[in-house]
């Protein structure tokens, strides 16, 4: 007791509105740990009530158990891979059309006047739409994944580049010219390296919608893949393992949105 | 070429330079019109100076004199004007390799740090590596940043971005310095301190420089020979000598003839800055009207 009143007499420094960095970065993450605590005993309590009828809410020590043999499982990680290279192959397509259509249309007052608007309300549109035009174009197989992937990242990188296009400040412009500059050394001096950050960024959005609808295509209609397994597994009412995957769909989203974060830190 | 003579001894070539030299720059009867029709807008009408070989220069006048105007042309980013601006025999349409810009807006690259953008121009030239580092270093150190060269323009100040565009410029060995407002956007004190380096390394090098300012001491501060602008249209309305001993430094800011000079050239230059100053005003009053 003594030492607490010690501690109270102590001139306590302001820090009630202002909290300072690292003690409001702990409580924030006392706080995420309590709500997650909170959601998986409710989920618990939930599963254990019966109220729902079989395995809605499988209760979380089955999840965990069919998370494990989903792991050792050479289904799941075929299918991974499957996806995996679908979500690549469309991001680096997207990626290789978006960065050339924004650096034509960046570049180009007359040209961005007369696309702009296509692109704008294209962009929007869910690309699912075309699925049964790029399954006919394509085929049931990774093709026509793969296409409609390229097409939703596209929109993103083509975007973001030719914004970044314009945003260059024009006083480096300038500067590459006063020191007699060729064509190629302002782009790759000062273009690019100044739009580094937006092209990255665009990729990071195309990343994301690209997986977004190549997963979704998947589920519509396929035979291979993450969103086929979940159809598969869903189709058995297997709720455990559904759950399980859908977790692991999570994990590996975050984690590649998080690569290519720390890329555009760096 | 008659008329160029007579100029150069009609606005006082300084009898203290070598008289047979040709000057390192001649600036000869430029026009600049903006706009068509009846909407022509003369941004530098007939200007005509020179600049001698290791002379400091200053173009003064207010907003609307066509300063930037003449720096873009005499820069060569504007290559379409009427008259000569000469390097020699070579008439400027296209940057030249012998001037050098510093530009009035913080212009240093933000993804390089400080000693490669100084080494910016040695690049594009090809120079090799050791040999650009060991040159970018020597002016990065003349202009008192050899502690910072591996940091970024985002950790540095705005005075100091600007002496790493200054030095960026140099390290290019331009015969003639050119430059735009350097300090506009510093305050006050910086602008003094960072012109004692200006003069400094203008003495040490024998830099031919073309400052363009609208600050009146700054102008004063440094240069041995000032042109007057006046008001749209810009012409030369007078140049001035100034004699004021080198090495200067900012302590000169302090003596008499330095006042002297002053308020000379703001006897000249009030005029021109109250007419675009009521310029303005009748443009803001007539948009209010409208609005």
């Amino acid at each position: 007791m003594a030492a607490t009143g010690e501690m109270s007499a102590r001139p306590r420094p302001v820090a009630a509105p202002v909290m300072g960095g690292e003690a409001s970065a702990r409580s924030a993450f006392f706080l995420r740990l309590a709500c997650a605590a909170f959601v998986f005993a409710a989920w618990e309590g939930l599963s254990r009530s019966g109220l729902f009828y079989g395995e809605v809410v499988p209760s979380l020590i089955s999840i965990v158990r069919a998370m494990g043999v989903l792991l050792v499982d050479p289904v799941f990680w075929t299918n991974l891979k499957v996806t995996f290279l679908e979500v690549a192959a469309s991001l680096a397509i997207g990626t290789l059309l978006g960065v050339v259509t924004g650096i034509v249309l960046g570049a180009n007052r007359f040209l961005m006047r007369a696309f702009e608007p296509y692109i704008y309300y294209l962009s929007p549109t869910p690309r699912i739409i075309l699925f049964p035009i790029m399954i006919m174009w394509f085929g049931v197989g990774p093709s026509s994944k793969i296409a409609l992937g390229a097409l939703s990242a596209f929109f993103a990188v083509a975007l973001s580049t030719a914004a970044g296009m314009r945003q260059i400040d024009q006083i480096l412009i300038r500067v590459g010219r006063s020191f007699r500059a060729s064509k190629w050394q302002m782009a790759t001096k000062i273009y690019l390296p100044a739009m580094k950050i937006p092209v990255l960024n665009g990729i990071r959005l195309g990343m994301g919608t690209a997986i977004i609808t190549v997963l979704l295509a998947e589920t519509k209609l396929s035979n291979q893949g993450l969103g086929y397994l979940i159809m598969q597994v869903y189709t058995r009412f297997d709720m455990p393992t559904l759950y399980a995957l859908l977790i692991a769909v999570f994990a590996i989203a975050g984690a590649s949105n998080a690569l290519i974060g720390r890329a555009i830190r760096e | 070429m008659t008329s160029l003579s007579s100029e150069t001894s009609l606005t006082g070539a300084d009898p203290s330079k070598p008289s047979g030299s040709a000057p390192a720059m001649v600036i000869d009867d430029v026009v600049k019109r903006f706009g068509r029709g009846n909407d022509i807008v003369t941004a530098v009408d007939h200007v005509s100076f020179n600049v001698q070989q290791g002379e400091f220069v200053s173009v003064i006048g207010p907003s609307g004199c066509g300063k930037s105007t003449l720096f873009n042309i005499i820069g060569g980013l504007l290559g379409d004007y009427d008259g000569n601006v000469l390097i020699g025999d070579e008439r400027i349409s296209a940057p030249h390799p012998e001037v050098g810009m510093v530009f009035q807006e913080e212009s240093t690259f933000p993804w390089r740090n400080v000693i490669d953008n100084v080494a910016f121009p040695l690049e594009l030239q090809g120079v090799a590596k050791s040999e650009r580092m060991d040159r970018a270093h020597h002016f990065i150190d003349m202009v008192g940043l050899a502690n910072f060269e591996k940091n970024y323009p985002s950790q540095l100040s705005g005075g100091m971005k600007q002496r790493v565009s200054i030095a960026r410029t140099l390290v290019s060995q331009p015969k003639i310095l050119l430059m735009d407002e350097p300090f506009a956007a510093l305050d006050e004190q910086t602008r003094l301190l960072l012109g004692d380096k200006i003069t400094q390394i203008q003495q040490q090098l024998h830099q031919t420089t073309l400052l363009i300012t609208h600050n009146l001491t700054e102008a004063v501060q440094l240069s041995d020979r000032i042109v007057v602008m006046t008001y749209r249209p810009g012409r030369v309305k007078r140049i001035v000598n100034i004699d004021l001993p080198r090495p200067r430094t900012s302590d000169v800011v302090g003596s008499d003839a330095f006042g002297h000079y002053v308020a000379e050239i703001w006897n000249d230059l009030r005029e021109e800055a109250s007419r675009g100053m009521a310029d303005s005003e009748t443009a803001a009053s007539r948009r209010g009207a409208h609005g």
